[in-house]
């Protein structure tokens, strides 16, 4: 995976269910980004909490919009709509999620709100033994960062800027006066 | 099965190796069959031509082959207290076809480890030996940079300017001169300006993601675009042929290869030389899956240092955030300005050997996010205080080979063809860990000094698995290596072993440039050993 290195652990720690790595299971799972689908996995229930779980991962701010805003939760779908060992992760995650804001706060989790929101994922994101909540995180950023909507914003926000058909950056070219000094140093690799 | 016709040399992979050598022996009139598992790579796939190229980084252009899943891939086990992040592609063009193109000569000094520093091995040839073949390989790639590094002895000037180094590259430059540092411009596999029917770059950046013009020195777009065109209507270049086996003669010469085609059919293709250039991951898995009576640990393998003495590199990344934004999104990424300030051995140091260190720009938004981005509220804020405001330090340094880190196969995970993996043990050394230690110590220093607000660092394990060398090295004494100066195997004595694994030991920078200037240096040798060799 280019360059996401993260230090984590994964341990599997659910009796009966063997933890399946999402890293390798959706390799061959390419999934275009920024047209419109709708779910194909999720029932509406489970669609609906899972697009309040990823606008819960990256909210609103400004002009930058909630992941749920741009399909992450229906590019989350479609992924494991493509690797079938995956829907039951998330079907269990989706359920697991609804029932800790059952438990702890006698609501469905669609209607908390964004701090609840936010206390229920840290609780099940600790106690998390299929190895979901990372998955849905990594692929909630995949949606966002790679939408067209999300990617005008930071060009306009921060200046960082891709675009497929640009021609190119200008930089001035290697200015030789720079090595001024580096050029007066004697040789430093050894003689052998 | 077999084909009609002996031919003159059988290579094994189409990779930096195998490119040059096809090239080579094909502009001498050699008759050239070429063996590659892989095939082509569609431009129209590589990321770079795609808005969410991030994306297909991780998915088919991944280079761990678990992840992609290509039909030429092989599974790859890791294991071992640092386990190797492997980086290979298999595909006309090998691992180039995702590298940056930092384009590195080795020192004298690389090649006198033993002799010098008393650890690790000397090579059977020095960097006198290599020194034309280098000069050769950097006007057939391509290579961007200026003669004159006084870390390298005097040489011929490159074929093409340096690159512009960019505002990261100023930061390095500004640090290390108030460090009182040595630095240079880094010399790179990149076109600064149209050259050998190649466009110039255009400074897009993020360059192992497919480099969409063809700018960045790919085997694919270099030697294997002369070689397919070469006299004698080129070289003969199969893909999508995985070897199975080499087959040997009663005499026990080498006889050929058996290869499954691309319908999954064996063939069988005879040569009066045979030439290994798979890589220092699939030339041992070859050589241990080639057994019979004669060899049953597997071919050329007496010394039992075949997949042995595996050799990564100590790498990580220090990265620099500045208040300024730094234009993330331009400039090559093989590393615009180096140093090797610490790169030979300091007796006042408490490792041995050194490293290079090279600047890049910063990352892309869904890489970055996925390092420094918490969920929740924090994100925006996380983001907009790293995009665009970092520079990122890529550190490389040697690592000794060890026999203990190892390729074996891997019978429990075996590929569409029923052949084992490959499993890799390994773990860094006191001495890597050292090294590994004052490199980044002396990263954070630099970053410090060019202005940094803040410094990070990816630290040394998992090791990242992008240099996979010395599985099959060479050396005078058989009972200690797998070929000799030449390139040539101590036991089999038309099998030629001439990729990364034939490295004894790696240096402590990219290492692309000297695999290619030992293929060409083995291409020249078998050339002159021509009447020997039939």
């Amino acid at each position: 995976m280019a360059y996401d290195w993260r230090k984590e652990e994964y341990e599997v720690t659910r009796p009966g269910r063997t933890r399946i790595d999402y890293r390798l299971e959706i390799g061959r799972a390419l999934v275009p980004i920024g047209v419109e689908r709708g779910f194909a996995v999720l029932d509406p229930d489970r669609a609906e909490l899972l697009r309040a779980w990823v606008s819960a991962i990256i909210p609103a701010n400004g002009d930058r919009p909630a992941a749920g805003e741009v399909g992450a939760a229906e590019y989350i779908d479609a992924i494991v709509f493509l690797t079938p060992r995956l829907r039951g992760v998330l079907l269990d995650a989706i359920d697991m999620v609804e029932r800790l804001a059952a438990e702890r706060l006698a609501r469905h989790f669609v209607g908390c709100s964004p701090p609840e929101h936010t206390t229920i994922l840290e609780a099940f994101e600790a106690n998390d033994p299929l190895d979901a909540f990372p998955m849905v995180r990594d692929l909630t950023y995949e949606a966002y960062y790679a939408h067209p909507r999300v990617l005008e914003i930071l060009r306009r926000e921060t200046g960082w800027h891709y675009e497929v058909a640009f021609s190119g950056s200008e930089l001035e070219p290697f200015d030789e006066a720079l090595l001024t000094r580096v050029r007066s140093v004697p040789p430093r690799y050894r003689n052998v | 099965m077999a084909d009609d016709a002996e031919r003159d040399v059988l290579i094994i992979g189409a990779g930096a190796a195998g490119g040059a050598m096809a090239w080579s022996l094909a502009r001498r009139k050699v008759d050239v069959v070429c063996l590659e598992q892989g095939d082509w790579v569609d431009p129209a796939l590589r990321p770079k031509n795609h808005l969410d190229w991030e994306v297909r980084a991780r998915r088919y252009w991944s280079p761990s082959p678990n992840i992609r899943q290509w039909p030429s891939d092989y599974p790859v086990a890791s294991e071992g207290e640092d386990p190797v992040s492997v980086f290979i592609y298999n595909a006309v063009g090998g691992s180039t076809i995702g590298y940056a193109g930092n384009f590195w000569r080795f020192t004298p000094s690389d090649f006198r480890v033993r002799s010098l520093d008393g650890a690790g091995v000397d090579w059977p040839i020095g960097y006198d030996d290599l020194a034309p073949f280098y000069t050769i390989n950097e006007r057939e790639m391509g290579v961007a940079g200026l003669a004159g590094d006084p870390w390298s002895p005097p040489r011929e000037p490159l074929p093409l300017p340096p690159a512009p180094i960019g505002p990261h590259g100023k930061l390095m430059v500004d640090g290390c001169e108030k460090l009182g540092w040595d630095w240079w411009p880094t010399e790179q596999a990149i076109t600064t300006i149209p050259y050998d029917g190649r466009p110039a770059c255009d400074l897009k950046g993020y360059c192992p993601f497919g480099c969409p013009q063809g700018a960045l020195a790919t085997v694919d777009v270099t030697y294997w675009r002369k070689a397919l065109r070469s006299a004698r209507n080129g070289v003969d270049l199969r893909t999508n042929a995985r070897v199975r086996e080499i087959t040997l003669h009663p005499d026990g010469r080498a006889k050929g290869a058996l290869y499954y085609d691309t319908d999954g059919h064996v063939r069988e293709v005879r040569a009066k030389v045979v030439v290994l250039a798979a890589g220092g991951l699939g030339t041992p898995r070859l050589l241990l899956h080639s057994t019979s009576q004669r060899h049953p640990d597997g071919l050329a393998n007496s010394s039992g240092q075949v997949g042995k003495n595996l050799m990564v590199h100590v790498q990580t990344f220090v990265i620099g955030r500045f208040d300024d934004p730094v234009q993330d999104w331009r400039g090559t990424w093989g590393g615009a300005v180096s140093s090797r300030q610490f790169y030979e051995t300091d007796p006042a140091n408490d490792y041995l050997r050194g490293f290079v260190m090279s600047i890049n720009p910063g990352w892309s938004p869904l890489n970055l996010a996925l390092q420094v981005a918490p969920w929740g509220a924090d994100h925006h804020q996380a983001m907009d205080n790293y995009l665009n405001h970092e520079a990122v330090l890529f550190c490389c340094g040697e690592d000794l080979p060890e026999e203990r880190n190892r390729v074996e196969l891997d019978w429990d995970n075996l590929d569409r063809f029923g052949m084992p993996g490959a499993k890799t043990w390994y773990a860094f050394d006191s001495n890597s860990k050292k090294l590994g230690k004052a490199m980044i110590g002396h990263g954070t220093e630099l970053m410090g000094a060019a202005g940094a607000s803040g410094i990070r660092d990816f630290g040394l394990s998992p090791a990242l698995g992008w240099h996979l060398m010395g599985t099959a090295r060479m050396g005078t004494d058989p009972a200690k290596s797998v070929i000799d100066a030449d390139n040539r195997s101590h036991d089999v004595p038309n099998l030629f072993i001439a990729d990364s694994s034939s490295l004894p030991t790696g240096g402590g920078v990219n290492p692309t440039s000297t695999i290619q200037a030992v293929a060409l240096r083995c291409a020249e040798r078998i050339w002159e050993m021509r009447s020997e060799l039939g």
